[in-house]
């Protein structure tokens, strides 16, 4: 009997307790965001999907199409198609495909890249509707984002550009 | 030690091979390699030392054997196969075999040992431990799954982790 | 409860718990032989999840296998990086900077610090207790934040290399990690205020789903399961690796062996984990994080070798039979909550299946762990 009364007013401390917690909590800051309105930045060293790195001297991709990232993925999920000119003594990116669906984002690319080529981009708040969507030509991008040097990679690529289209048409 | 009281017992069922181990370079501290009959009572002698089961699982010695084929005259010249995973070999297998590695480990003190014990390829039978151990009906279930090893006496060998319907065993080499 | 099974009626039926199912944590599913609210019997059914990452280690090189650690238990990725690493590394006799060692001691407690974080939200939320979980998760986003500045990512780490880890930490890391310890002292003394005193969780937790020690050596239980039902095993302590024999930290053990016992288990980890992350603040040494030496590609020498290390939920162990290739010939992984919840079925035997619902999240499971 004692024991019961123990428990009973014990058990009812216990959740008095608990509900002065919640209670105090709520008056204290909002630690979250509204989320489609913000969003949080994402940290220096975040990974997300790989990137061509700017050369800042000549403003080109530094990728000197050597493939150690193609062969370095465990997922197999870059491509990388370097062209050579006539009369040009090295091989110039063409494409670089990177099939986002399969990436683990490990960074063994990045890590093999001898010229460091290649850099992880913050952009987390990727969604489509087709998983083509995610078979992304890096250069493309590169060359979206770096408009200078676009004219003269087209040139190179000549009548490349029709089957790559695909890959960021949404 | 109870290392010792092990190897003292595992003696006495005249295994195959019993190799001490150093921890610090393999990771644990008894090899012990026994014929397939004498696993009940290899896991016997573990259970009343106070052990507990660790993992079963297997090794398919597919590419072993082709890579060392048995030479018909000279069976000495054969012993330059790969290692059998730690336990000496005496003889290398003249047929594909494949290898069941049970682990046993002890909560009180350091010593790990590693039952090991080697089956034909084309007939891979031995008994389960499971009436010893419970917990080996699940990594028996697995083993069974992955390399189509079948345990003797075991309940249930239904596919476990593959889909109920799966005809194939993953791991198998070649 | 016992004579209930045995003046078993004939109309007993079967219900699927799972596989999905909130309690389940993933894709689990339990076949429950149910008479009335009780269990007669409980059988788990895996696979679901399964993708065969032994085969998949069989195929690609050892530094490529390094992104699947982190996709089995997904709730402390760095503990299996870390088992996985060490046992290359024992195979190919690598050694390892002492920096780089305590920054893998430090990331993994801090991970085993968010995985216990987790699982104790989603533990009482399972229980029917929304609010914790917040609280639980407010603290693991702290964590989280400071694991992407040095990992750089929030949840499958691949932070660990051969001979060291991926890159050296930030200036703000210690700081970041001293503030987090500092701030999780003042937070659990709450959180024990608030549920583990609460006369409602007792009432769930005590005396429910006993685990006997035996029946922990029977199915090779390992981690909280086993510490919760007196099993003093952890591996950090049995078989030290990396630096863990430096640090000076207990191991949390109640012989009650019920799902109260596992519960203050893990909260009692928190607390040691934070320990040894401070004393591994206080003890980093400067120096490189990558082995000088480490090889490119690598191939261990013959033989085979295991390694066992303190995951979250138990005795993670990796072995790997090399053939002197650069890809393993053969890689068990041996997951804890594989043997864990290989205890359910006799565990929960007679159980009201609420109960088996508290059960089975004492067990902290995490299912891609278990299928592999
Ligand atoms: S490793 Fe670097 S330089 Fe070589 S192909 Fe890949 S991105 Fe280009
Ligand atoms: S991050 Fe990993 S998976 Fe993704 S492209 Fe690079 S190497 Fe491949």
């Amino acid at each position: 009997m004692v024991d019961y009364f123990k428990e009973l007013i014990g058990g009812t401390i216990s959740l008095a307790t608990g509900l002065w917690i919640t209670f105090k909590y709520m008056w204290q800051p909002v630690i979250t965001l509204q989320y489609p309105r913000q969003s949080v930045k994402m940290t220096r060293r975040h990974r997300s999907h790989i990137e061509l790195a700017r050369d800042s001297e000549t403003g080109e991709v530094k990728c000197i199409v050597c493939g150690m990232c193609q062969r370095a993925c465990p997922s197999n999920c870059i491509t990388v198609i370097g062209e050579k000119s006539e009369g040009a003594k090295k091989k110039v990116l063409t494409k670089y495909i990177l099939n986002y669906n399969t990436c683990s984002l490990c960074g063994m690319c990045v890590e093999n890249c001898k010229p460091e080529a290649i850099t992880f981009s913050d952009e987390y708040n990727m969604a489509g509707y087709r998983k083509e969507d995610f078979i992304m030509d890096l250069k493309k991008r590169f060359d979206e984002k770096n408009p200078k040097s676009a004219a003269a990679t087209h040139n190179v690529a000549g009548g490349l550009k029709e089957d790559i289209t695909r890959t960021s048409s949404n | 030690m109870i290392r010792d009281k092990i190897k003292k017992e595992m003696a006495a069922l005249s295994p195959v091979a019993m190799l001490e181990t150093e921890h610090a370079a393999k990771g644990y501290d008894l090899d012990v390699r026994v014929s397939p009959d004498q696993v009940v009572a290899a896991a016997e002698i573990m259970d009343r030392a106070g052990f507990f089961i660790e993992a079963v699982t297997g090794v398919d010695w597919l590419l072993e054997a082709k890579a060392a084929p048995p030479k018909p005259k000279a069976p000495s010249e054969a012993g330059e196969q790969p290692e059998g995973g730690g336990a000496a070999e005496e003889a290398a297998p003249t047929a594909p075999e494949m290898e069941v590695v049970y682990d046993f480990n002890i909560a009180s003190e350091l010593c790990r040992v590693v039952v090991r014990t080697r089956i034909p390829r084309d007939n891979p039978e031995l008994p389960t431990i499971q009436q010893v151990y419970p917990g080996a009906n699940w990594h028996e279930r697995e083993t069974h799954d992955f390399f189509g090893i079948k345990f003797v006496g075991h309940p249930n060998l239904t596919p476990f982790l593959l889909p109920e319907d799966a005809d194939f065993h993953p791991l198998l080499k070649g | 409860m016992r004579q209930l099974i045995e003046s078993q009626s004939d109309e007993t039926f079967i219900l699927n718990l799972g596989p999905q199912h909130p309690s389940t944590h993933g894709v689990l599913r339990v076949k429950l032989q149910l008479d009335g609210e009780y269990i007669v019997e409980a059988e788990p059914v895996l696979g679901y999840c399964h993708r065969m990452h032994e085969k998949m280690g069989e195929n690609r090189t050892f530094a490529q296998f390094m992104p699947n650690c982190g996709r089995m238990d997904y709730l402390s990725a760095l503990a299996y990086n870390h088992g996985y690493v060490c046992a290359v590394e024992k195979a190919a006799g690598i050694e390892v900077p002492e920096r780089a060692e305590w920054l893998r001691v430090i990331t993994v407690e801090l991970n085993r610090i968010s995985s216990h974080l987790l699982w104790f939200g989603a533990y009482l939320l399972d229980l029917g207790g929304f609010t914790p979980l917040l609280y639980a998760f407010d603290d693991r986003e702290r964590l989280l934040d400071i694991l992407d500045t040095v990992t750089g990512s929030r949840l499958t780490y691949c932070y660990f290399r051969f001979g060291g880890v991926y890159n050296d930490i930030d200036e703000n890391f210690v700081p970041a990690v001293r503030e987090f310890v500092a701030r999780m002292r003042t937070r659990l003394p709450m959180y024990h205020k608030l549920v583990t005193k609460n006369i409602i969780l007792m009432k769930r937790l005590e005396g429910i789903g006993p685990v006997s020690a035996e029946m922990v050596r029977k199915y090779g239980a390992t981690g909280p399961v086993a510490r919760g039902s007196g099993v003093s095993y952890d591996v950090r302590k049995n078989e030290p690796y990396s630096v863990y024999p430096e640090v000076d930290f207990d191991v949390p053990v109640y012989s009650e062996g019920d799902s109260m016992a596992r519960y203050k288990v893990r909260m009692d980890e928190i607390e040691q984990s934070l320990r040894i992350i401070e004393q591994g603040l206080n003890r980093l040494p400067e120096g490189p994080v990558m082995a000088p030496k480490a090889p490119k590609i690598l191939k261990p020498p013959k033989g085979d070798f295991y390694q066992a290390v303190e995951a979250a939920r138990g005795s993670f162990g990796v072995r790997l039979v090399s053939d002197g290739t650069n890809t393993p010939y053969r890689l068990k992984l041996r997951s804890p909550s594989y043997s864990n919840l290989s205890l359910f079925g006799e565990a929960a035997q007679g159980m009201l299946i609420a109960d088996a619902i508290a059960l089975l999240g004492s067990l902290d499971l995490v299912i891609p762990e278990i299928d592999r």
